[in-house]
This record gives C-alpha cells, structure tokens and sequence, in this order.
C-alpha cells in the first residue's frame, strides 16, 4: 500500500492490516504528518503538531507488535486531542491566548487511556475559544476550514477535531460536549461524532465549560471506529465522581446485531421544526433507509423539551460564569469578545433560575426516559441547517432570523441536559454540497444500540464513499 | 423582566454583586443575549415545579442494572 493512501483508511480497516503486518504504524503515521504538511495550511486544524513524539511513539508499536505484545485495535494508529484537554510536557491553549504557554503536567484521563491502547498522538487540535461556542471561529488562532468549502464554519466547539478527521489529517480525534460539541462539527463536516452518556467517559484533566453539561467523545470517520474509541475511553474512573461504576460493554461485539424491528420515535416538536429544506430531507430519507432494515419508525412526544434550551443555557452560563470568575477579574480583555460577553451574561442568571433549570433537567429527562420505555432509540437532525459561511452571524430558515449559535445547538443540548447518549452519522449532501447529520438517542449507557443502528444505517447511506474535494 | 434592564442597570449590577465591571462596548452584545433568553427563563419562573427536586449533579444519570 503507498503511504499517502493510508490516511484515507479507517480505523477499523488501518487497524486490521497492522495486525496482518501490511501496514507499519510508522508508516501509517508518515503517511499522516506528510499529508498535515502538504495541507494543514489549508485546513488549519492543527494548533501543534507533534511530528517526533508521534514518530517515536509509532516506532515504539512497531516493535511492541513485533515482539507480539500488540495492546489492541488502537495500537499504532494515529489520532489527534482538541486542544482542551490536558497532555503532559505538552501545551495546552484551550484556544485561548491566556493559556498560550500551559504546559500541564499530566494527562487528562483519556489522552492516558488512548495512550495505554497504543495509539499515537499527532497533536493537538483547533477549537473555539475555551469550547464555548458552537461555530469554530476563533478571533485568537484562526478558524479551521470546513473540508467540504471553505469559506464555510466546521462547527463547533471541537472544530479542529471535525476538520481533522474529514481532512485525512488523523485517523481520528477527540472532541469534547458541552451544548453539541461533538456532534455539530460532525454534522457540519461530514463525520460520525459519538456524545456517549454522562458519566461513560471520564472528564478529569479537560477542562471544564459547564461541569454538568460536559462530556468527551470520539470523532471519526466510521461508526465501526466510534466504537473502538470508546471501548478505549470508557469506565470508571476515581478521579471524576461522575463516571459510571459498571463496566462497559464489548461494543463491537454489541454493535453487530440485527436491527430488525427495533423501535425509534421521531419527536416532532423542537427537532423537526424550522428546518433547512435539504436537512428535512436528508433526515428523512435517512428515518425511510432504516425503515427499510426493518426498523419500526412511530412520532413520539417529550413533554416539557420546550424549555430544555431555557434550562441549558441557565446551567452553562452559571457554571461557565463560576469557573471563568477569577480569571475574567484580571484577564477580562484576553478573552475573545463573542465568548466574553457569553460568560458576563451568567452573572444576570439567577440561582433561581440555576435551581429551576436543575428541575427541569429533572422533567425533561423523565420524559425522554419514559419514550425511550418504549421505543429503542430517537431519530432527529443534528443541526437544523448546514454549515453557515464563516462571517454569518444570524441566519434564516421558515421566515425566522435567528443567532447562528441558537441554529446550530437546538437539537443537540437538550441531551446534554438530560445525560442521554447520542451519536451523529452522515446522512447526506445539501443542494450545495454540505453535508448533513443524522442523530440518534439512546437509553441511559445503551450506547450499543445506537451503535449498531448507527452501522446499520451508514453501510446503506448516500454518505458511504462520499469524500470532500482534496485542497 | 430582563428584557427592561438598562445597559447602565447591568453595569450597576455587575460591580456590585460580581465585582465584574463590563466594558462599555460589551453591554449592548449581554443585553441582546439576556433579552433573547428573556422569555425562556421567564417561562421556567412560571413553571409548576412544585413536586420536582434539582437534579443530583456530579453523580451518573441513575444507572440501569444491566
């Protein structure tokens, strides 16, 4: 296999030709930093790029498989951290100017899991600044080119990461979730991004925007990798208290079952209202190719998800406001503006408001729980619309004029208000080459399910060989 | 409700209880933020929660046994 090819293979396939010893992890990791110089100023995704640690690394896999001490379908493959989270002897902007020369001294828990599977860190990745936003434009570093045009936004916060991974810029990355972090630069860029449930995945060392609202997540070109990733970053972990005690399951093996009469709920209201036409679309058509498998598709209603977006912004701007306090009383004007006056607007939140949002959490969540009592998953867009051109700042969709941000996070927060695992697949192309995002919700740690309904639907989907043109 | 608080009444409120004084040029950008969440936050006032405690924070989403 010539070397620049390598970095057009999945995680799954790059990961079984290095166990049948037909792809060196050093050459697969060439291939890469070869393919970050050629086009990373085009793209503009990496903010350091880590060339002799990742050589030294994949060498180090090399002979470790070798020797026939192989640590599993991750080991030698290259992938790449939003800049977020913590990697010791490394620096870590957070995309902040504030924090332009942190060095942290240890590894964020999943930057140490991925690390111990064996797989290669590349560098670090682009993002909005300190992940609050959902757009990717950051005043301070630049703003990653979305693969498919690139005067269009990759979305947001994990920009970097969605880029990356549509790029051929590293097999695959991790993002993290506070308000759609995740799974709006997936849609947007045309990749799978997986927000498994609050509490599957460890936070420690990445650092906080909202502590309730965050969580890390794979972004990838496949479901199939999804699921490797995670089996590496899932499990308890003593230095978060929110992660879940029992052991995660085999998802591979989980993911590969029959879809066949499985029951998913379209809820109507907020997720298909206003939507861009070419989204309404694409979803659709995405709901009617499951159909096709044997799913069983019914309308399904969510009491009270009128207030979620209410309720999540009342949490994120008290609990952004609490963390960014101290350093917004010296450094107030290092902070990009849009993101400044985001967090400032947290001290008119009430604790009225903070505890009133913390009760609908508590409805809310009912009510998808009491849906998902009857149906397997749900089925909704990602984002309502497609990726905006950098400059937008409001667009329009049904004769509504709204912020770009409220657009773009509408579908996305109200599961991480109620911690519920969702995963966003390609469904297809707008009428103007942007892709689209699937989304799928699950049961509380059921991330299986969505998984395997997530494979079902991707080896049938229009998005299957699609590629963005080459810079 | 927040929709009728003045850019000087934020400036007030923000030295006074946050000892956080905002830049004039940064004002307008809150006050269109707090007015755009405005309705949302009212209706959460306005919601019966009378039988509803806070979510427990910083433990997992109660856990199925499985």
């Amino acid at each position: 296999m010539s070397a620049p090819d390598a970095t057009a293979l999945s995680v799954t396939e790059a990961a079984r030709l290095i166990a049948g010893r037909e792809l060196s992890p050093l050459e697969l990791t060439r291939a890469y930093l070869d393919r970050i110089r050629r086009t990373d100023g085009h793209h503009g995704a990496y903010m350091t790029v880590l060339e002799a640690g990742a050589l030294a690394s994949a060498a180090a896999a090399e002979r470790e498989i070798a020797a026939g001490r192989s640590r599993g379908p991750l080991h030698g493959i290259p992938i790449a951290l939003k800049d977020l989270i913590q990697t010791k002897g490394i620096r870590t902007t957070c995309g902040s100017t504030i924090l332009k020369d942190w060095v942290p001294d240890a590894d964020a828990a999943v930057a140490r899991r991925l690390q111990e599977a064996g797989a290669v860190l590349l560098g670090k990745l682009h993002l909005h600044e300190f992940a609050f936003g959902p757009t990717g434009v950051n005043p301070h570093y630049g703003t990653p080119r979305n693969p498919w045009d690139p005067a269009r936004m990759p979305g947001g916060s994990s920009s970097g990461s969605g880029v990356a991974v549509r790029a051929g810029l590293a097999a695959a990355a991790l993002g993290t979730d506070t308000g759609g972090s995740v799974r709006i630069p997936a849609s947007l860029c045309g990749i799978v991004g997986l927000k498994a449930t609050y509490g599957r995945v460890s936070r420690a060392g990445v650092l906080p925007l909202a502590w309730t609202l965050d969580h890390v997540g794979p972004m990838t070109r496949t479901v199939a990798d999804a699921a490797l990733l995670l089996q590496a970053l899932a499990g308890q972990d003593p230095a978060d208290p929110s992660t879940a005690v029992p052991p995660p399951p085999d998802y591979r093996a989980a993911m590969q079952g029959e879809v066949r009469g499985l029951r998913v709920g379209m809820p109507r209201e907020v997720f298909f209202e206003r939507l861009d036409p070419d989204v309404e679309a694409g979803v659709l058509a995405a709901a009617r190719a499951l159909e096709g498998l044997g799913v069983v598709l019914e309308e399904v209603a969510l009491p009270g998800i009128g207030d979620a977006a209410a309720a999540t912004f009342a949490i994120i701007a008290a609990e952004s406001m609490a963390y960014h306090g101290p350093l917004l009383r010296t450094q107030a004007a290092a902070y990009g503006q849009d993101v400044r006056t985001r967090l400032l607007a947290g001290q008119f939140v009430l604790a009225t408001h903070y505890i009133n949002a913390q009760r609908v959490r508590q409805v809310v969540r009912a009510a998808v729980d009491g849906v998902l009592s009857r149906v397997d998953a749900l089925l909704l867009p990602t984002t309502p619309i497609v990726a905006p051109r950098i400059e937008e700042q409001e667009a329009t969709v049904g004769g509504i004029r709204q912020d770009v941000c409220a657009w773009l996070t509408r579908c996305t927060r109200p599961f991480n208000l109620t911690g519920h695992p969702a995963l966003s697949v390609p469904c297809g192309l707008s009428r103007g080459g942007l892709p689209i995002g699937l989304q799928l919700v699950g049961r509380m740690f059921d991330e299986a399910t969505l998984l395997r309904l997530g494979a079902a639907y991707e080896a049938v989907s229009p998005m299957r060989d699609r590629r963005p043109p080459e810079p | 409700m927040m929709s009728s608080l003045s850019p000087a009444l934020l400036q007030d409120i923000a030295e006074a209880l946050a000892r956080l004084p905002i830049a004039p040029e940064d004002l307008p950008l809150i006050q269109a933020q707090l007015e755009a969440q405005a309705e949302g936050l009212g209706r959460l006032d306005a919601l019966d929660l009378s039988r509803v405690e806070p979510a427990t924070v910083l433990l997992p989403p109660a856990e199925a046994s499985r």
